[in-house]
């Protein structure tokens, strides 16, 4: 029953991965009629047979001179040993290889904010929860309202404003030798974590609410729920109704939106990157979209949304786990 | 006066609201003898389930208020227990089994596992003893194949399964005293007979008392040894189950039982009681009954009827009490 569940959710992941794969190919080539004029421009003092043939032998170099139908074959072939093809960059850099460079640094970025989103966030909305109607849960339901209206970008900016240039607290921007420099020592990643941390405290401004209000909401309507009633009819004690009974089913929907995020860990921080000038994956992407680099979109997009699909599937069958009910259409 | 396993008087229970306090439940007194099985009857909205939650003192507060002069259990007085006292004395002494089984019993947690925990916390045991309890437990209320059974999820159990697992539960620790809140409302009419016997077989072998909350009178034919029926927040009356079935003195009494509907009688027309349960807010004046009574008058307008006691030990709570014996209105 478990096993061909979980056979269920994989199959339908490889689908949605194929339709991604398709449609990241077909996209861009809906907009971009021949993609040899705008790789190579055409260049004063040029005879239109020696543009023709420049034309030609950039279409041949980046595998236009044949049929689109080829082209998608190709692209699969590509993909089947895992090549994501060439950037247009000068010096014609690997796609992969420039997504493995910017990569970690993204992955510090959001996998932090995550987990300090998450921990905090859970723990200040079952307290909310708990003091129901008190301080504590008016002052979480105001900081959620103040936050709603306050976008993280403005956040970061006013961050990096007053901790960075008028209290000189953390770095302003991110310290442009950072990443060229680093070299595991324990100095470099104190360095890394000083110029963390403004970008992390920005995001997780918005996710400690964000998964606090979560938490506290889905608290509050499992502890209206009657086996809690039962639970205390029982006469268990606080501690172990709550751990035991309320939290373990409150966390359901806390796991759905940790699911999404997860998706989101990889892309969702081109603005604030941008703001603070960390060399991660949103800043590579905003590169390739400036410069046309449309390989490197692709590649970019295509590892997005694998990750997006993977993550999805992991929260699904994590979900399994969680709640046994899930299953139940299976069984019967 | 001490074969009296609950004792209470005068309970009282408001809930404080923005438009006015709704007075849930209006002074009650209850006993419940040792080993006696005691149903309190009455239409939906009357205070039966609130009276129930307030025996546990499990009524959360906010928003409930509630006072009691007398709440007694066996020899204890449980009046002024602390919320931690009162936590040793719930699923020991008190139990209950509500109505709805699919939503009492957690979702995301084995049968086997929520029964354990009754064992757990009041006893001084090894995990692997509490299972071994717990699958007799499930054997005892006629659960087939316990073992696996114990290591299903709610949702895979049956409606009735699910009922006498919770059976099973307030059982576990053999309690003084077992509420039983509408425990067959949820099923259906065979498994319901299912489920009484075993609740009453439990009960008459262990010798528990039982107060049974209900609105189902064929229920209480079958299984009570008292009544009392309840009426907006109120005790109307008050006596064994065949002398209510045979001469029911109040008029809501009377009412209640002609509304059943019996298969063999095809003269009587079916009765209905008119218009329903006042609302809380709007609790009429002088006898709460008086709008659906027939047989109202002046005087049941204006003032609330004492609860009467009859020398048989029947209370009623009414000026023109129906069928009542000249023996009794000697007394």
């Amino acid at each position: 029953m478990k096993k061909s569940f979980v056979i269920k959710r994989i199959l339908y992941a490889v689908f949605i991965f194929f339709v991604v794969l398709t449609l990241n190919f077909f996209i861009p080539r809906i907009g971009i009629d021949d993609p040899a004029e705008r790789y190579y421009p055409p260049q004063g003092g040029m005879s239109d047979i020696e543009y023709e043939i420049i034309k030609q032998i950039t279409r041949e170099q980046y595998g236009f001179h044949v049929s689109t139908w080829q082209q998608y074959l190709n692209y699969l072939e590509d993909l089947s040993q895992f090549n994501l093809g060439v950037s247009l960059r000068s010096g014609s850099p690997r796609v992969s290889a420039l997504i493995g460079e910017r990569l970690p640094w993204t992955l510090v970025l959001s996998v932090t904010t995550l987990i300090i989103s998450l921990f905090i966030g859970v723990l200040i909305g079952t307290v909310a929860a708990w003091k129901r109607g008190r301080w504590q849960d008016t002052l979480l339901l105001n900081a959620s309202t103040i936050s709603v209206a306050l976008p993280a970008f403005f956040i970061a900016l006013m961050l990096s404003f007053y901790l960075g240039f008028e209290l000189e607290l953390f770095p302003a921007y991110t310290n442009p030798n950072m990443v060229a420099q680093f070299d595991w020592s324990w100095e470099a990643i104190r360095v890394v974590a000083n110029n963390a941390a403004l970008p992390v405290i920005s995001m997780a401004i918005g996710g400690i609410v964000g998964y606090g209000q979560n938490t506290r909401n889905s608290v509050i309507a499992v502890t209206n729920e009657d086996f809690i009633l039962t639970a205390r009819a029982k006469g268990l004690k606080q501690n172990t109704i709550l751990y035991k009974h309320t939290l373990r089913n409150a966390m359901l929907p806390i796991v759905t939106s940790l699911g999404m995020s997860i998706s989101g860990l990889i892309g969702g921080a081109i603005i604030i990157e941008q703001i603070f000038n960390w060399s991660g994956m949103g800043t590579l992407f905003l590169e390739a979209n400036s410069t046309g680099d449309y390989p490197l979109m692709m590649g970019i997009m295509l590892f997005l949304s694998t990750f997006a699909i993977i993550a999805n599937l992991v929260t699904e069958l994590f979900y399994v786990v969680l709640d046994p009910r899930v299953t139940v259409g299976e069984k019967r | 006066m001490n074969d009296n396993m609950l004792t209470m008087r005068n309970l009282k229970v408001v809930f404080p609201s923005n438009a006015g306090m709704i007075r849930a439940v209006e002074g009650i007194d209850l006993d419940i003898r040792k080993g006696e099985c005691v149903a309190v009857v009455g239409e939906s909205g009357c205070g039966k389930s609130v009276t129930s939650l307030a025996v546990m003192k499990l009524l959360n507060s906010p928003p409930a208020l509630m006072r009691v002069d007398e709440l007694r259990l066996d020899d204890e007085e449980l009046k002024d227990y602390s919320e931690t006292k009162m936590q040793s004395i719930r699923g020991q002494h008190i139990s209950i089994i509500f109505q709805d089984a699919m939503t009492a019993l957690n979702p995301v947690m084995t049968v086997g596992r929520q029964v354990d925990e009754m064992f757990l916390r009041h006893n001084d045991i090894s995990k692997k003893e509490a299972r071994k309890r717990t699958l007799e437990a499930l054997e005892l209320v006629g659960v087939p194949e316990a073992k696996s059974r114990a290591n299903n999820f709610p949702h895979q159990l049956s409606g009735g399964m699910r009922q006498r697992v919770l059976i099973a539960m307030a059982f576990a620790c053999m309690p003084k005293l077992i509420i039983a809140d509408e425990p067959t409302t949820a099923l259906d009419v065979t498994i319901q007979a299912q489920v009484l016997e075993v609740l009453r077989g439990m009960q008459q072998k262990h010798d528990v008392s039982l107060m049974l909350i209900t609105h189902d009178l064929s229920v209480v034919s079958n299984v009570a040894d008292t009544v009392y029926v309840m009426y907006s927040g109120k005790i109307v009356e008050k006596a064994s189950v065949r002398d209510l079935f045979k001469t029911p003195h109040h008029p809501y009494s009377y009412g209640l039982l002609a509304s059943v509907p019996k298969l063999s009688d095809t003269k009587h027309q079916f009765v209905q009681i008119p218009d329903s349960v006042p609302h809380p807010l709007r609790k009429p004046s002088g006898c709460y009954f008086h709008p659906r009574c027939r047989y109202a008058t002046e005087q049941c307008k204006k003032e609330m009827p004492p609860l009467e006691r009859f020398d048989n030990g029947r209370e009623v709570r009414c000026y023109h009490p129906l069928n009542v014996t000249d023996t009794e209105l000697q007394s």
